[in-house]
């Protein structure tokens, strides 16, 4: 028998746990409370949906501008960082470990300082996602093969030179993988610190209705958040893959052999 | 077509040196005091010669490479390569390839080669023709779109050697680069190198450890001695060419190449 395909059992999954979240609440296996059913959930959605889609924008805004904090700060001092040994040697264990201290501890010195409004949530999760934008980037130009610098430089490549045609495409695909965590998690921050001091946003939603415990309301804005870290997902997926084709072609190369090189298809070339 | 108009001119002065070594020294800062590296190198290369440079590893015959590159500052002494020193990389006098092919994996084969050609903001057209006829040079035609994690490693290393004479360089630095290949493969290599570089003629200087490549491709092979590196032996390889495989079973092949060992053993 063939092995199904993994796409479609990945489907099949998804698709499992959807009717399981409309079957066991008609059951009354679960009281409603605890888990409204998904048509349920769908319909004060549609109901809803002028508020829910403001909140949505005001979320997106503030995830815009702090992923604009994050990837634009964390690519500047990651690059930075990496590249210049005294920097690197000052304040990488200093970012290290910074890293390491739950960053949502700060939130409330960041409500004092910069007031309940999107400031604060742009500020938090902006600082949220820096960091592993910015380590990964000092990581990928750190890591870099020395090799290709000194081809360049025997091809004749000067420091700008050396710069922008191959420290810059070789750090790509940690860059990417760094920019892809730290965008998830400037929606994380931006959702969590909506949740905890706020007055609007999605997060604040799911606060609000379930201090009133309207549990579908709150499932509605989980649902909604679901939607917009998937969607973020796959768009810096694609991103990811249109930018370091190498990369992601390397990978799976590697992953199966089924699909063999052209080197063996051309054995008379080698 | 390029090639044969240069082939002509090298001719006509062969017995001019294209590289020239005298009296380099060579000294790693070290924390206590300098470790040498090479020491008193003399050695002259002549227009269109094959040399190979032996010894073991760690003497310093990597380093040799680099400064004839201009890629690293020696202590002391002096580098003439087409009679003027070389205190950096000049892509249009020496080309270098290394061992490991260090093609860029985020460009196509075609790329890689053009790569010394764009740093220099030569026009499309051109590069595309020059690159074109050196993957035919290399006997790659087809393959200019593909990129090097779908090549193999020989494959990589043609692309290397493309890349390097793009530029036409009249001088060739080669650092072990076949050493990373299977057996069969680095044969093939060899074979193809020698071809190459009698429809190019250009001057090759290339690093191995492996004797029997030594003596198969250099029409002179230099023995280094163990760190600090000095040369120690200087043999004229006489096997007529083109070079066969049947050589390799030769007394003469046999001779040549335990005289290396020899010499190699002796420092060891």
């Amino acid at each position: 028998m063939r092995r199904p395909d993994p796409a479609t059992v990945r489907w099949a999954i998804l698709a499992a746990l959807l009717i399981l979240w409309e079957v066991v609440p008609m059951t009354g296996a679960l009281p409603e409370l605890f888990l409204p059913s998904l048509s349920k959930t769908l319909t004060v959605l549609w109901i809803d949906l002028d508020i829910y889609f403001a909140a949505l924008l005001v979320t997106l805004y503030e995830v815009a501008f702090s992923m604009l904090i994050a990837c634009g700060l964390g690519i500047l001092v990651g690059a930075l960082v990496g590249g210049l040994a005294v920097l690197r040697n000052l304040l990488l264990p200093i970012f290290s470990s910074l890293y390491a201290v739950p960053i949502v501890i700060l939130y409330p010195i960041f409500t004092a300082w910069f007031g309940i409004g999107s400031s604060s949530k742009i500020a938090f999760a902006g600082i949220y996602g820096f960091f592993p934008v910015m380590l990964s980037t000092a990581a990928g130009i750190r890591t870099i093969d020395p090799q290709f610098i000194l081809a360049a430089r025997s091809m004749g490549a000067t420091l700008p030179q050396q710069i922008t045609r191959v420290i810059i495409p070789a750090s790509l695909p940690t860059v990417f993988a760094g920019l892809r965590l730290g965008g998830a998690l400037t929606i994380i921050g931006v959702v969590v610190s909506e949740m905890l001091t706020s007055s609007a946003g999605i997060g604040y939603l799911v606060t609000l209705n379930r201090t009133i415990l309207d549990s579908a309301r709150v499932f509605a804005a989980i649902l909604a958040i679901l939607v917009l870290s998937i969607a973020y997902y796959m768009m810096a997926r694609t991103l990811e893959r249109r930018m370091v084709v190498w990369q992601t072609a390397g990978r799976q190369q590697k992953s199966s052999s089924r699909d063999s090189t052209v080197a063996i298809a051309a054995p008379s070339a080698a | 077509m390029q090639h044969l108009a240069n082939l002509s001119e090298l001719r006509g002065k062969v017995d001019e040196a294209a590289i020239e070594v005298a009296g380099l020294s060579h000294v790693y800062a070290g924390p206590d005091g300098g470790v040498p590296a090479l020491v008193d190198i003399s050695m002259s290369v002549g227009k269109g010669r094959f040399v190979v440079i032996v010894g073991p590893s760690g003497c310093g015959k990597t380093s040799l490479l680099m400064m004839l590159a201009g890629l690293r500052q020696q202590t002391e002494g002096r580098i003439l390569c087409h009679g003027r020193p070389i205190p950096e990389p000049d892509p249009e006098r020496v080309g270098v390839i290394f061992q490991e092919a260090s093609l860029f994996p985020w460009l196509s084969t075609l790329d890689n080669i053009e790569f010394p050609m764009s740093l220099r903001g030569t026009p499309r057209e051109e590069r595309r023709r020059r690159s074109q006829a050196m993957l035919s040079l290399v006997s790659l035609e087809g393959f200019g779109e593909r990129y090097p994690h779908e090549l193999s490693g020989g494959m990589k290393q043609r692309v290397s050697i493309a890349r390097g004479l793009v530029q036409d360089p009249p001088v060739l630095l080669m650092d072990e680069p076949f050493a990373a290949l299977d057996e069969q493969t680095r044969m093939t290599m060899g074979h193809e190198l020698l071809r190459i570089w009698s429809t190019t003629r250009k001057t090759v200087v290339f690093i191995t450890h492996s004797l029997t490549e030594a003596v198969y491709l250099a029409d002179e092979v230099l023995v280094m001695s163990a760190r600090p590196g000095r040369i120690i032996d200087h043999i004229e390889v006489t096997l007529p060419r083109p070079r066969t495989y049947e050589m390799m079973a030769t007394d003469v092949f046999g001779r040549l190449r335990d005289r290396i060992w020899q010499q190699i053993r002796k420092t060891g």
